[in-house]
């Protein structure tokens, strides 16, 4: 085992050299407060903004020690943010509504993609354009997302009964096998993993028609928001300064997550894809106005009337947007 | 001469069967492969090594973290195993006690116990051990637990003659008495390890084979996913083996029945079979609540067992969360059920079938052994793509986990007829399936039993993962469902019932093998 | 501890029942015993009598349901802790994972002596397994294990040796070899002897008094005093008590003639 296999946070967990290591490495980061960002899901570029972030120094700069924790699907993202091992964590508006019902002192503070990913994936031959064409389609998804898929009829009145639902794992597979004609999946994975192979997947974005659900959205617990404000505020400047550079260059935000992970088994162009296509679901006119991670009053209202449909019933007050306004107020 | 010969010519049959059905399985393989290209759903042997070719540092990488993750998780789970069966045997008051603490939480669902672990260790390697731990422990104890007492009375006597006590005759008698139990229930828990690891990876890492995995099956990467699975195959059976040898080595002797501790000891007066469950559960319910308390966790996700017994009992929506619960469970046990019966039946009927053409069974074994290495991250998944996700996915699943254990310990079982009763059985001439039915079968039952008992949560960890990573279906759905949307209540109470009604299974099982055993070996109840 | 001088045994009412109301088993009836310091006591009788009963009681192993046990003034368990006391077993007893010479040297280190690694080789020479101390038993034939048992009940040097079938699974030649040679391993040692045995000829050849125990429960129904001297041959006088001692087992169970 060579000594860059075990990185020290995974050294420290162990607990084998915790206090060895802690002894040893604390004194030169007096200056810096160390801070925990949960991520959702496994390193990709959907983190690609945090993590120019880290390896550019932003958040150096701003006099912070961030530890981005990887997610994964069995990963827990709100509970270290609410026993305050991650001072930060990137959940979503419908996962953070149900945080809330469930007792968690969460705020949104920033979102990170305006427009949610959620897509009918389906082929060429055989295409979902618009939602009207889902009815008597076999539609493959997860179970737990029939909500989601009741939301997208109602708004654009579907007869749900008309859609075929088979329970899929999260794989194109079962469509390229021709078990279904379409998917539910996120507009960032199974596409582009199909285009890779050559593919040329149709994909209708939920969001298109009414879907406003924010997704990657930034949480913080209110006791945080109040007293740990300056941390939460560097922790954002960093993190907005990390994605306007990937903004302006998508594909190198690709690379360096490449570079960054070198054992997480990413491919180069599937990463250039996946970049490039979550730029506009990221970057719309509102933050272009604002600035990356804003979310308009509209916006709220919108995502309102959607978490409604979801059986989510929320009030503006799930929102903090003064964060934000500090920052881009200066 | 003509017998060394006769040796020399079955050695070599002996090295050339399992060489010559490992070819066989390897053709047959590639050419399904083939002819099923174009499906995205399997990669044959030649895609395999080509991808491992080509990526040979990054999954050396990956299998080099996960192997030193189960590694650590093997030695710390088999430690507490080792140690709980030697406090169980120095301490008899409270042997059952401790063997149905170890039962109930090894009965825990992963699902639910990852993300708690993650929360507790931060990132890291934290829940990777911690999982392969869990894995590994049970499945080590309990055999130990048979081997430590597996010795005639007369050694303990010899002990007691010079007036030594327990801890001598833990030291002189049972630890060696006891290695042949250990080594195979080390062998048995060298794949589960490696399963728990990657398990462990789900939770939230950066690197390791359950990463690529997820990001493989993710990325229509068949060869991928199928490398992956040959590679933790292999670290699992070179681990099998490599203890297999040590064992040999050590000179402990033929793997062991292995005739695990009866739960009940059935001559208890009727008032202590009420007590012992309720000073169980007692006990269940101040470890929960201290280590939540202990620990400092928030009850927003940590649940105690009050949080637990108002979301099922006396919340106004109890009733709701009863009818989601009980709802889900019927669904997973509806499946669940049928593969357990059918994998033991699958294992039993084999084993006859081996014993009765060994010829098959000299290249059957290795191959059994080597699908049993196989972690079910990597199986559930790919048969679920196979068989559809209705019933025959999830059914086969657990059927397969249930499986080879069973086919294992039967063919052991069978194996273990004593020799003047099958030279009697020789002596009359009798047919080899009247052998089989009035002394091979009845010698192999109590190995038998010992793996339906073993299987229980086996059967359902198979098919709460499968539900969880394939179907989406049922109370592993549920479970998954309910962790990711916060529904930690939900999730506590399913964990609570499964861990009820695999105890609740297991005491069945071993009801009816007391039952059974009556008729059958009455020797096996009194050992 | 050597210098000590064999003790006498004592059994005060001594008595076994397993089980309670009607599963309840007598072993062994209400016994009393005296065993005299320095003698080979025999105990015979038919198969399932409770003769090992009466010697795991003598030895401690096993707690008498009423009654007592004194050796020389002491409990079994005062003498076991001291290593006053070896027993030899019906089944050997021998760790199948030690050599020879490490299960005789196990028993002085279950008996807190010092190792003795050169009487652990007197005795093996002695016991006639001269060349097999590294053997394991599964190499051994049954009479070997049960020399080797022998002398690892003589290597921690007891004043009371209780030997339970110590030949039982032995052929009979070799048993009437073991019988002629071992004896004078113990005997002038000082020791006191308890030999349970079901063979009458192996009772009379190696001991100074046998008792005959009825089927169970067992009771006393002869004590008969074997004054042959030592070393002793088979002849008239060997048969004469052989008879006696057959006879007084052949009345103590008529209907059933299952001794040997």
């Amino acid at each position: 085992m060579t000594s860059n296999s075990i990185s020290r946070r995974g050294f420290l967990a162990t607990g084998a050299g915790g206090i060895l290591a802690a002894t040893l490495g604390a004194r030169p980061a007096l200056a810096a407060t160390e801070v925990a960002m949960q991520l959702s899901w496994l390193p990709s570029v959907q983190f690609g903004g945090s993590y120019i972030a880290q390896s550019r120094g932003y958040w150096r700069d701003l006099g912070l020690r961030v530890s981005l924790n990887p997610g994964g699907p069995n990963a827990p993202v709100e509970p270290p943010v609410v026993a305050g091992s991650a001072l930060m964590g990137i959940s979503a508006a419908d996962y953070t509504a149900a945080a809330v019902a469930q007792g968690a002192p969460f705020r949104i503070i920033a979102v990170a993609m305006q427009k949610n990913p959620f897509v009918i994936a389906s082929l060429p031959d055989k295409p979902v354009n618009t939602p009207k064409d889902l009815e008597g389609r076999k539609l493959g998804m997860a179970l737990a997302n029939t909500p989601v898929l009741k939301a997208l009829c109602s708004l654009n009145d579907v007869d749900f009964d008309a859609i075929e639902i088979v329970p899929t794992q999260y794989d194109a597979a079962p469509l390229l096998a021709g078990q279904v004609d379409c998917l539910l999946c996120w507009e960032t994975d199974l596409p582009v993993a199909m285009m890779m192979r050559g593919l040329k997947p149709v994909t209708m974005l939920m969001a298109d028609y009414g879907y406003a659900v924010q997704s990657q959205t930034y949480i913080a617990t209110e006791d945080s928001i109040a007293n740990r404000r300056a941390d939460l505020i560097a922790l954002l400047r960093g993190e907005i300064h990390g994605w306007n550079d990937y903004h302006a260059d998508p594909d190198a935000a690709a690379a360096l997550t490449v570079k960054m992970f070198p054992d997480a088994g990413l491919d180069l162009e599937t990463q250039k894809l996946q970049a490039a296509r979550q730029v506009p679901l990221m970057f719309t006119d509102a933050t272009e106005a604002h600035g990356f991670g804003w979310f308009s009053d509209d916006s709220i209202a919108a995502n309102i009337k959607t978490l409604a449909l979801l059986g989510q019933n929320v009030s503006a007050d799930l929102w903090d947007r003064s964060l934000l306004e500090e920052i881009h107020a200066s | 001469m003509t017998i060394a010969l006769h040796q020399l010519r079955r050695r070599g049959a002996d090295r050339v069967y399992p060489v010559l059905s490992a070819f066989l399985a390897l053709l047959a393989w590639e050419l399904l492969a083939r002819a099923f290209a174009h499906t995205y759903l399997i990669a044959g042997p030649v895609e395999i090594s080509r991808y491992l070719w080509d990526h040979a540092g990054l999954v050396a990488r990956a299998a080099g973290i996960t192997t030193l993750a189960a590694a650590l998780g093997f030695v710390l789970g088999n430690l507490i195993a080792i140690a709980l069966a030697v406090g169980a045997v120095l301490l008899p008051s409270l042997a059952r006690l401790i063997s149905a603490l170890a039962l109930v939480v090894f009965c825990l669902p992963l699902v639910a116990t990852g993300p708690i672990l993650r929360v507790i260790w931060g990132p890291g390697l934290g829940p990777q051990i911690t999982l392969a731990a869990l894995a590994v422990y049970y499945t080590t104890f309990l055999p130990l637990m048979v081997g430590l007492r597996a010795a005639p009375p007369s050694w303990f006597d010899l002990v007691r003659s010079y007036g030594r006590g327990r801890l001598s005759a833990l030291v002189e008698v049972r630890a060696m008495a006891s290695l042949p139990y250990l080594f195979a229930g080390l062998q048995i828990a060298a794949p589960a390890a490696f399963l728990g690891a990657m398990f462990g990876e789900f939770t939230g890492a950066e690197r390791g084979m359950g990463v690529l995995t997820i990001r493989a099956m993710r990325s229509l990467d068949v060869a991928g996913t199928w490398a992956l699975a040959s590679t933790a195959a292999a670290i699992s059976m070179l681990a099998y083996g490599g203890l297999g040898r040590l064992s040999r080595a050590l000179n402990t002797g033929p793997p062991p029945l292995i005739l695990a501790p009866l739960l009940d000891g059935g001559r208890r007066a009727g008032w202590r079979a009420l007590v012992h469950p309720l000073v169980v559960t007692l006990v269940l319910i101040a470890i929960w609540w201290l280590s939540m308390e202990g620990a400092g966790l928030s009850p927003f996700f940590a649940k105690r067992p009050g949080d637990v017994w108002a979301f099922l009992i006396t919340a106004p929506e109890a009733a709701a969360h009863r009818a989601t619960l009980g709802a889900a469970l019927l669904e997973t046990l509806v499946l669940a059920l049928p593969g357990y019966l059918l994998g033991l039946a699958l294992g039993l009927g084999l084993a006859i079938v081996l014993v009765l053409a060994p010829k098959l069974a000299r290249g059957i074994m290795p191959v059994a052994v080597a699908l049993r290495a196989i972690p079910i991250v990597i199986t559930a998944p790919l048969i679920v793509v196979a068989l559809g996700r209705g019933a025959t996915g999830t059914v086969t699943i657990v059927a397969l986990m249930i499986f080879f254990p069973s086919l294992v310990a039967c063919y052991q079982g069978l194996a273990r007829t004593p020799r003047q009763v099958l030279d009697l059985f020789d002596s009359y001439a009798a047919s080899p399936l009247r052998r089989m039915a009035s002394a091979q079968f009845p010698a192999m039952l109590p190995a038998f039993f010992a793996a339906a008992r073993m299987a229980v949560p086996a059967a359902i960890l198979a098919a709460t993962t499968a539900e969880w990573l394939a179907t989406g279906r049922g109370i592993g759905g549920l479970m998954a469902l309910t962790a990711s949307t916060s529904g930690y209540g939900m999730l506590w109470s399913a964990v609570v019932v499964l861990a009820a009604v695999a105890v609740t299974g297991y005491v069945i099982v071993a009801q009816i093998e007391r039952a059974v055993l009556r008729i059958y070996g009455a020797e096996q109840l009194t050992r | 501890m050597q210098a000590d001088a064999p003790p006498s045994i004592q059994c005060h009412d001594l008595s076994r029942s397993f089980g309670e109301g009607a599963a309840r088993l007598d072993a062994l009836e209400p016994v009393n015993l005296q065993f005299a310091a320095g003698e080979t006591t025999a105990i015979v009788g038919p198969s399932g009598c409770g003769k090992s009963t009466l010697l795991r009681l003598i030895a401690g192993l096993d707690t008498p349901s009423t009654g007592s046990v004194r050796i020389g003034g002491e409990t079994p368990l005062q003498m076991r802790k001291r290593a006053a006391l070896s027993v030899a077993f019906q089944d050997a007893a021998l760790l199948p994972w030690r050599t020879v010479r490490g299960n005789i040297a196990l028993a002085r280190k279950l008996a807190r002596l010092p190792p003795d690694p050169a009487g652990v080789d007197r005795l093996i020479a002695l016991v006639g397994l001269a060349g097999f101390q590294d053997r394991r038993p599964a190499d051994l034939s049954g009479g070997m294990r049960q020399r080797t048992a022998i002398a690892r009940c003589l290597i921690s040097d007891p004043r009371v040796l209780l030997l339970d079938e110590p030949f039982g699974a032995v052929d009979e030649l070799t048993r009437a070899r073991l019988n002629h040679e071992l004896p004078a391993l113990w005997q002038g040692r000082g020791v006191t002897t308890l030999l349970v045995t079901h063979s009458v000829s192996e009772a009379v050849m190696l001991s100074d008094r046998v008792i005959v125990l009825s089927p169970r429960p067992a009771r006393v129904v002869a004590d008969i005093a074997i004054d042959l001297a030592r070393p002793r041959a088979p002849g008239d006088a060997a048969d004469a008590l052989i008879a006696k001692v057959t006879s007084a087992l052949a009345q103590s169970a008529p209907t059933r003639p299952h001794f040997v």
